[in-house]
């Protein structure tokens, strides 16, 4: 202590070290994740399963989707013509029903072509369609409609259109089961919005209440810190880099856990189903959802951390 | 050095913690702050080191205006100051120089200087060969050596020691004045709070003495006494 002790000053007296504190603050961290091992893997846990069914939803909800937005894409409605029209009356119709903003395409079936189709599709009833004394069948437009509105609401908003068109006389749509699908995915995402929401509140008074036992576990170094000078952020730090580990982690072994899950569900329930489900891909997070996810874990771990530090160390 | 003009603490159980207080202490001082238990010396102590605001009057430490000092500028005023508290507060799971050494790591010190500076200050404090003990195993009067050493490990320009040698034998409360008067040899100024009339007797030095949240006494020629 020859040149130390009674120089005047005080070491670091302005010094605002941070840089190169990283080591530091992890090693911190660490120790309080260490500590108090089985309230930590609880905490995880926690954290863990809050993501997992959240993730659950996401996938059902996003795969429910994806099926309806599949299925959306063979929806046709097919507008029955009340009588033969000639060319002119036909192009007109033609260009009146193409100019509603929900369509995209128009194929045009005349009285013959639908007898031959039938006739196609019949073939042990053939002689005995040749025999009617008439077609009785109408001529038709087959209308395909464009993607934003391949849904129950576009549906029925162009079939509203097309019943003002006297040439028409009828009109086939089977939407039924669409919304039917509509209201269940709606039903799926209220479900995975409110338990979402509660999950997501648990999850941040968990990490909360960790961290406020570990400013408890800690309270002595504190205020020690605090005596010799220790500045804020620098005795907060620990805290939240322990909050925002516990959240990442968590989110991150949510994802492993549920990609394990998908890849049984896949095996044992969803090949089975495959042929029932029109061959639609079942899919996994993207890479981007996924970010979000372990992005989402950072986010509650700051929460949490930050309501224990903003109401157990006052500095 | 600290510089108090009629500064007054009021709690709400205890309006007159202290009261109207002027006083001056100048550097490289060895002052005691003298006073029964509740006469005002930790309160003082307290607003020294910002960890109570004063509800009246200015206060002077080291060049900063204590009674204004933003919070965030608070551990930049105690890193100017060394503390000894009555109840020592050393981390119980840390060996001694590790508890000497925490007080550098947190200001940010590079790990081969916490080393050496805690080392130096064992020495100093005469704990060399007791830097592997917990504060538990150490005696009453190494723990408070320890403290000090902790203390001014940092290089203080002030130390503040509240009732250091309280529950000490005599043999080991002269030890920890001596240490005191060396610390002091260096340029430091020491305040060193006591209610042990026998210690000051024994030691004589410059006083400022609280009764009841009031100024009695200040000795020193560079003490304003009054208001």
């Amino acid at each position: 202590m020859k040149d130390s002790v009674g120089q005047g000053g005080g070491l670091y007296a302005e010094d605002h070290r941070f840089e190169g504190m990283r080591g530091y603050f992890f090693r911190q961290a660490w120790q309080n994740l260490t500590q108090n091992p089985w309230l930590n893997a609880i905490t995880l846990g926690t954290i863990t399963l809050s993501f997992l069914i959240l993730g659950v939803f996401l996938i059902l909800f996003l795969n429910t989707k994806g099926l309806l937005e599949d299925w959306g894409g063979r929806i046709r409605v097919t507008a029955y013509l009340g009588g033969s029209l000639s060319q002119d009356p036909l192009n007109r119709l033609r260009e009146k029903v193409l100019g509603f903003e929900e369509v995209q395409e128009i194929k045009y079936r005349s009285k013959e072509e639908a007898l031959k189709l039938l006739e196609e599709k019949m073939p042990e009833r053939k002689e005995l369609l040749r025999g009617l004394p008439r077609n009785p069948l109408p001529a038709s437009l087959e209308i395909r409609l464009h993607g934003e509105y391949q849904n129950s609401e576009g549906v029925r908003s162009l079939v509203r259109k097309l019943r003002g068109i006297s040439e028409i006389e009828d009109i086939q749509y089977g939407s039924d089961w669409l919304e039917r699908f509509s209201a269940f995915m709606s039903l799926l995402k209220v479900l995975g919005l409110g338990l979402g929401g509660l999950l997501l509140l648990a999850t941040i008074v968990v990490i909360s209440n960790t961290i406020r036992l570990s400013i408890f576990a800690r309270r002595e170094e504190i205020e020690v810190m605090r005596s010799v000078g220790a500045t804020g952020p620098f005795i907060r730090a620990p805290f939240y880099i322990e909050g925002l580990l516990q959240g990442f982690l968590g989110a991150v072994l949510a994802v492993a856990v549920l990609f394990a899950l998908f890849q049984i569900f896949l095996t044992r329930v969803y090949e089975p189903l495959k042929d029932l489900l029109g061959n639609f891909p079942a899919q996994f997070l993207s890479l981007e959802q996924m970010a979000a996810v372990a992005l989402g874990g950072l986010v509650l771990g700051l929460f949490g951390t930050q309501v224990s530090v903003g109401r157990f160390l006052r500095l | 050095m600290i510089e108090m003009v009629r500064v007054s603490k009021a709690y709400e159980d205890n309006p007159n913690a202290l009261f109207d207080i002027t006083l001056r202490v100048e550097k490289g001082q060895f002052i005691y702050l003298l006073g029964s238990n509740g006469a005002g010396k930790t309160t003082l102590f307290k607003l020294l080191y910002a960890e109570e605001r004063p509800t009246a009057g200015e206060i002077r430490v080291n060049g900063f205006e204590v009674a204004r000092l933003k919070p965030r500028r608070i551990p930049f005023l105690r890193r100017t100051l060394g503390l000894v508290f009555q109840n020592l507060k050393l981390l119980p799971r840390r060996t001694a120089v590790e508890n000497i050494a925490f007080a550098l790591e947190v200001l940010g010190a590079e790990r081969g200087e916490v080393a050496k500076k805690a080392a130096q200050a064992l020495r100093w404090v005469g704990l060399e060969r007791r830097g592997n003990c917990l504060p538990s195993q150490l005696s009453a009067g190494e723990q408070q050596r320890l403290a000090i050493a902790r203390a001014v490990v940092n290089d203080p320009v002030l130390l503040l020691a509240d009732e250091p040698t309280g529950n000490l034998s005599i043999t080991a409360a002269e030890e920890i004045i001596r240490l005191f008067e060396k610390i002091n040899l260096r340029g430091t100024t020491v305040v060193l709070a006591t209610h042990n009339e026998g210690l000051v007797a024994a030691w004589p030095k410059e006083k400022i003495v609280l009764e009841q949240g009031k100024l009695l006494e200040a000795s020193a020629p560079p003490l304003l006494a009054g208001g």
